[in-house]
């Protein structure tokens, strides 16, 4: 057990979250999903998170949610990022399940459970097969193009290029703190609680250093910014032309959006005929 | 120029705000989706909240710019990095928290009274956590149907969203929004502004205190949180629409089905030729 435990923390360390985080965003660009477009690939995200809300139909929801593991499975995401994605449908739904089941209910409670826990599950994997799929240049572009605020875009490039620096700003903040420091012995079962306290008191600290260089960082990437005329060319409209040039819809992205297609009227068919 | 001025920022200066609230909190929120939580019995420990960061910023700093700075870093970081996003239903969680952390930070007039930070820290974790308790609970009864039919659904649905309300807003809220405010927003104190170019806020210079405005625009705000997490969920004339389709029954699936199969052959035969021409010209 002490073995288990220690095998997990060893895989549990900030540089394993860093490098599992850059492969999610950029790790996998030379895949089918990768390539294709991403105003299609929105269009495509936008009817599986909205229609299975709607739909009580189990087979139907059951065709949905094949159809979007096989494009999880194509778009190649990181195995953490759907570890997460079990553990949220988990909580969501098996959760109230057996809380049900305290409560005086029985199996019948299981299908509309298993109804929602459908209509969950696909409409988190299709974001993930859209949101992780993408290259987040590519995906802020297309978010443009549909006319999203420029700073939720800008929001999303910054994110990515400064996410990696922050983390390893953070870790390099918490190991100072610990070197310096002189943490309690945990050996017997208190002395681990405040062990534990010990730590979390250490990150909470470590926020006070990392939001002052931030503040720093913050004002040179604005300053940065403004000397480039960022707030002028966000509105711009020939600006965002330029910035949009790029996108271009191929027959690959209209296969895709015919196969789907073809796919969920497949399952129409079935969960009218049955 | 002693005029009693409110704390406003340039424009510049709410970018930057935006920016630095945006980065941290982005940080934290990417580092509690990926810790895991453990339970002791019922009681969950979860790391659930940093909302200490942007309460903390915004008490300091202009608070509108600190609680959209919030809202958007949680979204990207959390929800669109991981591919999280939830589509319409993030919406309701971006203006919670945008609400909870203006209001919390509008209550502070001098960021060195420690116990107005502290009732205002807890007010804003409160607040959020409470809209989102209502609006989960809303989400349940419309999602499923027959929501009082099935045998002890209703009940249980109550029972655990009011006690992972209570568990957040005692665990979390005091633990980890609390505590860090306190200790961060005094020591913080005239130290953080100048790094953004800006002069502290005093008591002259604060926005002014929560007003008939700040209110109503919260409500307005939450209507539409709880608007679009219902509308994610539910809705009744889509339904009907889709009851009506479901009932013209297999000729319009075949229908489909055919055209999708034409579509599909189309698409593959003009990629084939588009291609050899490639080639030709090649």
């Amino acid at each position: 057990m002490k073995k288990l435990s220690e095998n997990i923390m060893d895989k549990f360390t900030i540089d394993f979250l860093r490098t599992q985080v850059l492969k999610n965003a950029y790790g996998n660009d030379d895949t089918v999903i990768a390539s294709l477009d991403p105003r299609i690939l929105l269009v495509w995200y936008l009817f599986f998170a909205i229609v299975p809300w709607f739909v009580q139909d189990v087979y139907f929801l059951m065709g949905c949610f094949l159809l979007v593991m096989v494009t999880t499975r194509l778009a190649r995401v990181a195995g953490l990022v759907l570890f997460l994605f079990g553990l949220g449908v988990f909580s969501q739904t098996g959760y109230l399940f057996l809380a049900s089941l305290l409560f005086g209910g029985n199996l019948s409670t299981a299908v509309p459970l298993l109804v929602l826990t459908l209509k969950v599950a696909t409409v988190s994997l299709a974001s993930v097969t859209v949101f992780s799929g993408l290259d987040p240049d590519r995906l802020s572009n297309g978010l443009m193009w549909y006319g999203c605020p420029e700073r939720l875009s800008f929001s999303i490039s910054y994110a990515y290029r400064v996410l990696p620096m922050l983390m390893e700003e953070f870790q390099n903040i918490l190991l100072a703190y610990r070197m310096r420091g002189n943490p309690p012995p945990h050996d017997t079962v208190p002395q681990k609680i405040r062990y534990l306290c010990y730590q979390v008191k250490i990150i909470m600290q470590a926020f006070y250093p990392l939001m002052l260089n931030t503040a720093k960082r913050s004002r040179t990437t604005v300053e940065a910014l403004e000397i480039k005329g960022y707030r002028y060319a966000a509105v711009n409209k020939d600006v965002k032309k330029m910035k949009l040039a790029a996108l271009r819809v191929t027959y690959n992205d209209l296969m895709f959006l015919a196969v789907s297609f073809l796919w969920v009227a497949v399952s129409a068919l079935v969960s009218s005929i049955m | 120029m002693e005029q009693t001025r409110r704390q406003t920022a340039s424009q510049s200066q709410k970018l930057m705000i935006f920016v630095l609230t945006m980065a941290l909190y982005g940080l934290a929120t990417l580092f509690t989706e990926l810790i895991p939580k453990f339970q002791v019995g019922i009681v969950e420990f979860s790391v659930e909240y940093f909302l200490f960061i942007p309460l903390t910023l915004a008490m300091l700093f202009d608070p509108m710019s600190a609680a959209l700075g919030a809202a958007t870093g949680e979204l990207v970081f959390s929800e669109i990095m991981l591919g999280q996003f939830g589509g319409l239903g993030e919406l309701e969680k971006f203006l919670t928290v945008t609400i909870g952390v203006y209001i919390a930070g509008r209550m502070v007039k001098n960021p060195k009274n420690r116990k107005m930070v502290g009732i205002a820290a807890m007010t804003g974790v409160v607040l959020q956590l409470l809209m989102g308790t209502i609006v989960d609970i809303m989400k349940v009864q419309f999602a499923v149907e027959d929501f009082e039919a099935v045998a002890g659904l209703p009940e249980s649905v109550f029972a655990t969203e009011g006690f992972a309300f209570l568990n957040d807003a005692l665990f979390s809220g005091i633990l980890f929004c609390l505590l860090p405010t306190l200790y961060l927003v005094p020591m913080l104190y005239g130290k953080i502004e100048p790094l953004l170019g800006m002069s502290p806020r005093t008591e002259k210079t604060w926005m002014g205190g929560i007003s008939g405005k700040v209110v109503l625009g919260s409500v307005v705000a939450f209507a539409a949180a709880a608007g679009a997490e219902l509308l994610a969920t539910s809705g009744t004339s889509l339904i009907d629409w889709e009851a009506d389709w479901a009932e013209s029954g297999t000729a319009m699936a075949v229908g489909m089905t055919v055209a999708a199969a034409v579509a599909v052959i189309i698409i593959a035969v003009l990629r084939k030729t588009a291609g050899s021409m490639k080639e030709e010209r090649a």
